[in-house]
């Protein structure tokens, strides 16, 4: 327990969402602070542990020989416990002026605050068993946001989402037992798994694995809840369905596929063409069906169906050159995908519309917020300047360079699906700032959103072009990550 | 440093402009031609700087990196003086608008850096940054107008924009790929490297630069440098610029978006950022693929169709700024068909010195390869185009020379041409050639510059049309010459000896749609004489204070008696001069060009600064073979204007549209596919299935299986009952089996499809599996969306561990 203090950024936040929820501060700003406060220490303990904490490997408990509790901090934990702890304090504040007026914010804020110490129990936890019981916790804290508004909606919507993610997870949980009999007991880059089962059997678990966890990264045939659950609260809707919970699936299947099985043994199996081909009609599908959506945040939503595959297949590749570009466009992604939402969200908010025909002539009364959303939705679909073109190129040139017919497959379904996001981001910029003559639909008391809203969203955006102009900034440490430096 | 002066500071500027704008609209207006006007300095001191480049490394993970040599610098000048004459002229045309036009002007100069950068850069990844960047920046202008029209032509401009631009990333990667490299400089040595070499996978590997892929578990290489991918990455880029160019297929754009652009901008839309993509295509196929025999034969036959059907859509067109837009459609077909040409004879000479055919085994074909690009790439003067100057054929050097010509030939025409369509623009707010026929009757100064646009375009001897076209025109002789002598077989020269007629009768249709405009808009009278006369009156006031054109445009002309006979005409065409003095000098300044560049000195000098190939000085314009071409093309027009246009595009002397509607690309094919195709795949892949009642055919087909059994083994006693038992359990797991596909089909059309419409009977065949789906649907509703799911899928986990630990512990 030499290392116990990474226990502290997991711990804390759970704590203040506990005091939050039992204590009920009165007021909003009271309550606000509260969890900033909670939130910021365990970002600044995370920051702290990135940096200069030891890299060992912290054992809490053993249930028997081979099933432990165990933490650690090593690459990909670096980028997505680095990247959620930039996030969550900016949603805060966002989440504060957005949830004026709700009903039961201390439960909402309770849950929000809660979710990011389980978040980073995912990232931090050092085997699959340890990733597993988090990934499952970190399914149960969100369900209470994703059903908020308690209506009939957000109801169904909660049950699907639990329907699949502990459907999915208990999937998952079927390699976590094989792969924790097999040997991995501790994450190792290149695969740890002993040869106990023979590998044909191993390559069927992959794939039970990939699909049980991948329902949380929404692959296909599993991708239905996240649509579903955009009737969350943008807060939730942005941080947690375009980034943090989406993401930690992208994350347990890197885990899965570069440190428990590593790439010799699936490299040029079926098991990985088959979810490569998944990942594949995924991004492509969800971006039709992303184009044919109506609804803001349901548009969205399937749009981050479809990033996330690019994401599986960046990592299902099995090169280096892969996984750097899948770990680069989980971070551009999320970046992106913030700012997206919180604009949308905005929208929402101040019109208090959300379908895509009302936000005619919405850009000439809140010019900021529609800006920034044009520069998220240039760099969603990939154009130079923008940190999202640099996370496609790296994704094309690893898919060409891998050369396989499938990779090749997904280089196409790349480009068609890139075309297809700029049909379904971009329109919605045009019709904001374009509308037709005498049809432009938000009418007087239309203004600029709150600078709550406004300074997260900033941030975002001007994330998003410095990463675009200087990618040099992370990409040489997600290089390093890529190769198992860490 | 100026090359990164002249690409960067219109942006700042354009930041500069758009606080300004907002609030001192006069300052603005001032502003913005001051600012084109700085540019255009800059851009003359390039002359002074040949050869020098700037790169800058760490911005965009490649970095960025320009050159200036002749050809850029030529096309940085005229795209700062585009800029300049339609800044000047936007003055007066946008007179009448306030809103919006601050937002316009910002757009406006982003396109102007974007396109300097495009036009100053050093490799291909800085072209596509900047390329994107205007493509963007280029579409606010195309919807400016925000009617139904405009942004239904704003979404084809920016779609097509988005596919060219990843059909482009696509070709860049497959090159880069291959290559390792993207810099024009270096394309010829990595393109013979990789030619010369046979393409083994040691060869790719040590072209790839890419760090990464050098781990532990790379996958073994690819052929990446496989003849086949490198045409494909050729094919990829042509087609990605060629959609910015208007080159067929994707040319959809360019009809569209013109007749609702503002003027300026069109004017800049069809002159520069056309060339654009010409120039990505020329930098592309100049420096990587300089004879390459099928990408040469696919640009010469797109470029042909382009031509043709661009002359033949501004034929028929009746609407003036369409007409124009068709007519840059087509003269971009000239540029590419005099590409494609050079880019064959280079193939035609490497296969004559590698004496084997062009239509040879693979084997011939890498070597002619090899050949053109070593031949090509020894002689390279660094940072210029280095394929086309050395030494090569007197064709290529016409080719290229005509090419380069005659794209700034056509920069120039449609400058002057559109902005004399902006004139009729912003007196009569119509293109129809109907309504604004018989307005130019008395407006000599119009007439003189129009007269001057139609004769350089249409390639009238002493114009600037004619030089560029006969030096294309000689280049396709050229190549037929060439073919013939290098024996590629009969068939192949008869389908160049066309391809020459094409471009003769393409030259021809020029004419004949110049002639249309021309006669249309300034000879005949309009079909209503009050509206004549009102046309007329208006510029009878103008002739009677008759240097008010150069008044500025406040001033009021005398009130004659004509122009109050003309009372009930335009009103607006009445209290004012047409336009005012600053749109006169930026029409009548542009339009003379027609006649500078219509001297063959100056054109020759032209050629040889921008191809840095002083042979082409040798040049005669005017000997009777070229004049024969040129005229053959003329007499084409002509008969084709008398024969034609008059008599089938005209009835009792008004103009029809007698283009079918069928016939667009665009609405019977684009659309159709992205909104009903691509979903209707997606829905097909679940839908097939369920139609074809694949699970009621199992079921019949294990029922059919235990019956066999049971008929076989029927007379056993013993096994009777055994028997009578599989069909009943054959039947049981059929009925289960067809339920069960039945409702996996009908989950994934729930969740793929997501259907909302109530499904009715007709949407099934009738028959059992319909009640099977819906018994299931309901069935499996509560189970899919309910805790119990999760407990089963739960209980299937543990279930499953605790046998794997079982087994493990036995």
């Amino acid at each position: 327990m030499s290392g116990g203090w990474l226990l502290l950024p997991i711990g804390l936040p759970v704590l203040g969402g506990l005091y939050v929820l039992f204590r009920k501060p009165g007021t909003d700003t009271r309550r606000l602070v509260i969890c900033e406060i909670f939130t910021l220490a365990a970002a600044a303990m995370t920051f702290a542990m990135i940096l200069f904490g030891d890299r060992g490997i912290v054992q809490v408990f053993s249930l028997m020989k081979g099933f432990a509790i165990c933490f650690r901090v090593d690459g990909p934990a670096m980028l997505f416990a680095g990247m959620v702890s930039a996030m969550w304090p900016f949603v805060l504040l966002y989440a504060k002026a957005y949830m004026e007026g709700e009903h039961q914010r201390d439960k909402f804020f309770a849950f929000f605050t809660m979710t990011y110490g389980v978040t980073l129990g995912v990232a931090f936890a050092a085997n699959l068993l340890t990733m597993y019981v988090f990934f499952e916790m970190l399914t149960l804290v969100t369900i209470p946001l994703v059903t908020h508004y308690e209506d009939h909606d957000s109801m169904y919507a909660g049950r699907k989402y639990a329907a699949y993610c502990i459907g999915g997870a208990s999937l998952g949980f079927i390699a976590v037992v094989f792969c924790s009999l097999g040997g991995s007991e501790a994450f190792v880059y290149g695969g740890s798994l002993d040869t106990v089962f023979p590998a044909e059997i191993l390559r069927l678990i992959f794939v039970v694995g990939f699909f049980g966890f991948g329902a949380k990264a929404a692959i296909f045939p599993l991708h239905g809840w996240l649509p579903t659950a955009g009737v969350a609260p943008t807060p939730v809707t942005a941080l947690l369905h375009a980034v943090a919970v989406v993401n930690t699936g992208v994350y347990a299947v890197v885990r899965l596929t570069w440190y428990v099985y590593g790439p010799e043994l699936l490299a040029g199996s079926r098991a990985q063409l088959v979810c490569l081909l998944a990942a594949v009609f995924t991004l492509v599908f969800a971006a039709v069906m992303a184009v044919r959506e109506r609804h803001v945040k349901r548009r969205l939503a399937y749009s981050t169906v479809s990033n996330l595959s690019y994401m599986l297949y960046g990592v299902l590749l099995l090169t280096p050159a892969g996984l750097y570009a899948g770990l680069l466009h989980m971070l551009f992604h999320g970046i992106i995908k913030m700012s997206l939402f919180l604009c949308a969200g905005a929208f929402m908010h101040v019109t208090g519309k959300a379908y895509i025909y009302e936000i005619n002539g919405a850009g000439l009364r809140m010019p900021v917020t529609f800006s920034f959303y044009t520069l998220g939705a240039l760099s969603l679909t990939g154009i130079p300047l923008f940190c999202g073109f640099v996370s496609k190129w790296s994704l094309l040139t690893a898919g060409a360079e891998a050369g396989t017919p499938a990779a090749l497959a997904g280089v196409a379904a790349l480009i068609a699906a890139a075309f297809l996001c700029a049909v379904y981001t971009i329109s919605i910029s045009v019709r904001a700032f374009f509308p037709e003559t005498g049809k432009s639909s938000p009418e007087g008391g239309v203004h600029e959103a709150p600078w709550q809203m406004l300074l997260p969203i900033g941030v975002f955006a001007a994330l998003n072009i410095l990463f675009g102009l200087f990618p040099g900034l992370v990409t040489g440490f997600i290089q390093e990550i890529s190769m198992g430096v860490f | 440093m100026l090359v990164d002066l002249i690409v960067f500071l219109p942006f700042v500027m354009a930041a500069g402009a758009y606080p300004l704008g907002r609030k001192h609209e006069k300052i603005r207006d001032l502003l913005v031609p001051a600012f084109a006007g700085i540019e255009l300095l800059l851009c003359c001191l390039l002359f002074g700087g040949q050869g020098s480049g700037t790169e800058i490394t760490g911005v965009l993970s490649m970095g960025l990196s320009f050159t200036v040599d002749g050809f850029r610098t030529v096309y940085a000048l005229i795209t700062a003086f585009m800029w300049f004459m339609t800044s000047v002229f936007s003055r007066e045309y946008f007179a009448h608008e306030r809103e919006g036009l601050a937002r316009y002007y910002v757009f406006w100069l982003m396109t102007l850096g974007a396109t300097e950068g495009v036009m100053l850069s050093a490799d291909l990844m800085t072209t596509f940054v900047f390329f994107e960047i205007l493509s963007f920046t280029s579409f606010t202008w195309v919807l400016h107008e925000q009617t139904r029209a405009a942004i239904r032509a704003g979404y084809t401009y920016l779609f097509i924009a988005v596919i060219g631009g990843l059909l482009l990333l696509m070709g860049l990667l497959l090159l880069y790929s291959a290559a390792g490299t993207l810099t024009f400089s270096e394309l010829p040595a990595a393109m013979e490297r990789i030619l010369t070499n046979p393409p083994a996978g040691g060869a790719s590997a040590a072209a790839l630069t890419n760090a990464s892929s050098a781990g532990a578990f790379a996958a073994p290489l690819p052929n990446a440098a496989s003849p086949g991918r490198l045409l494909a990455a050729g094919i990829l880029i042509l087609l990605g610029f060629g959609a910015k160019a208007g080159m067929f297929p994707l040319h959809v754009w360019l009809p569209k978006a013109h007749p609702v652009a503002p003027s300026p901008g069109s004017a800049i839309l069809s002159g520069v950022l056309t060339k654009v993509g010409i120039f990505g295509i020329l930098m592309t196929s100049a420096e990587a693929f300089p004879a390459h025999p099928m990408l040469g034969a696919v640009i010469y036959v797109l470029g042909l169709v382009t031509m043709f059907l661009g002359a033949l859509l501004a034929l028929f067109s009746v609407n003036l700024k369409r007409t124009l837009a068709c007519s840059s459609m087509s003269q971009v077909g000239f540029i590419l068909t005099g590409l494609g040409s050079f880019v064959l004879q280079g193939a035609v000479a490497a296969a004559h010195e590698g004496a084997s055919a062009l239509s040879g085994a693979g084997e011939a074909v890498r070597e002619a390869l090899a050949g053109g690009a070593a031949a090509l790439s020894g002689a390279g003067a660094s940072g210029t185009l280095s394929a086309l100057t050395g030494e090569i054929g007197e064709g290529r050097v016409l080719a290229s020379s005509g090419l380069m010509l005659h794209m700034v030939n056509h920069s120039l025409l449609k400058l002057a041409l559109f902005m004399i369509a902006g004139v009729v623009v912003m007196n009569l707010h119509k293109l129809d050639l109907n309504a604004i026929r018989g307005w130019g009757r008395k407006k000599p100064l119009l007439k003189l510059a129009f007269a001057l646009g139609g004769l350089g375009i249409s390639g009238v001897p002493l114009f600037n049309g004619y030089i560029s076209k006969t030096m294309l025109h000689e280049g396709i002789v050229m190549l037929i010459e060439e073919a013939e002598t290098a024996g590629v077989g009969a068939f192949a020269v008869h389908v160049l000896a066309a391809s020459e007629w094409i471009f003769l009768i393409s030259g021809g249709l020029t004419f004949a749609y110049m002639m249309k405009l021309f006669f249309c808009v300034f000879v005949e009278k309009n079909a209503d004489p009050k509206v004549q006369a009102a046309y007329d009156g208006a510029s009878a006031a103008d002739a009677a204070s008759k240097d008010c054109v150069f008044a500025s445009g406040s001033q009021r002309p005398p009130k004659t008696s004509e122009t109050r006979a003309a009372a009930d005409g335009n009103a607006a065409c009445r209290r004012r001069p047409y336009m005012n003095a600053a749109s006169a000098f930026a029409i009548l300044g542009s339009a003379i060009f027609m006649l500078i560049l219509g001297q063959p000195a100056v054109m020759t000098r032209l050629a040889a600064f921008m191809t840095g190939n002083p042979e082409i000085l040798e040049f005669h314009a005017f000997t009777p073979g070229n004049l024969k071409g040129g005229f053959i093309s003329l007499g084409i027009g002509a008969a084709v204007y008398l024969l034609i246009v008059r008599l089938w595009l005209m009835r009792k002397g008004v103009y029809l549209d007698r283009w079918p509607k069928g016939l667009d690309l665009e609405e019977r094919v684009y659309r159709p596919l992205l909104t009903k195709a691509l979903p209707g795949i997606f829905g097909a892949i679940v839908r097939i299935p369920a139609e074809n009642r694949v699970s009621s055919l199992l079921c019949r087909g294990v029922l059919a299986a235990g019956k066999a059994l049971a008929r076989f083994f029927g007379e056993n006693r013993l096994l009777r009952p055994v028997c009578r038992g599989l069909v009943f359990l054959g039947t049981f797991f059929g009925r289960c089996l067809s339920t069960g596909t039945d409702a996996f089909f009908a989950l994934l059309r729930k969740t793929v499809l997501r259907e909302r419409r109530v499904q009715t009977a007709e949407d099934y065949q009738p028959g059992k599996a319909r009640t099977a789906v819906r018994v299931t649907e309901e069935a499996l509703r509560p189970l899919a969306f309910n805790f119990s799911f999760a407990l089963l899928m739960t209980c299937l986990g543990i279930i499953v561990f605790l046998v794997v630990l079982l087994l493990t512990i036995l």
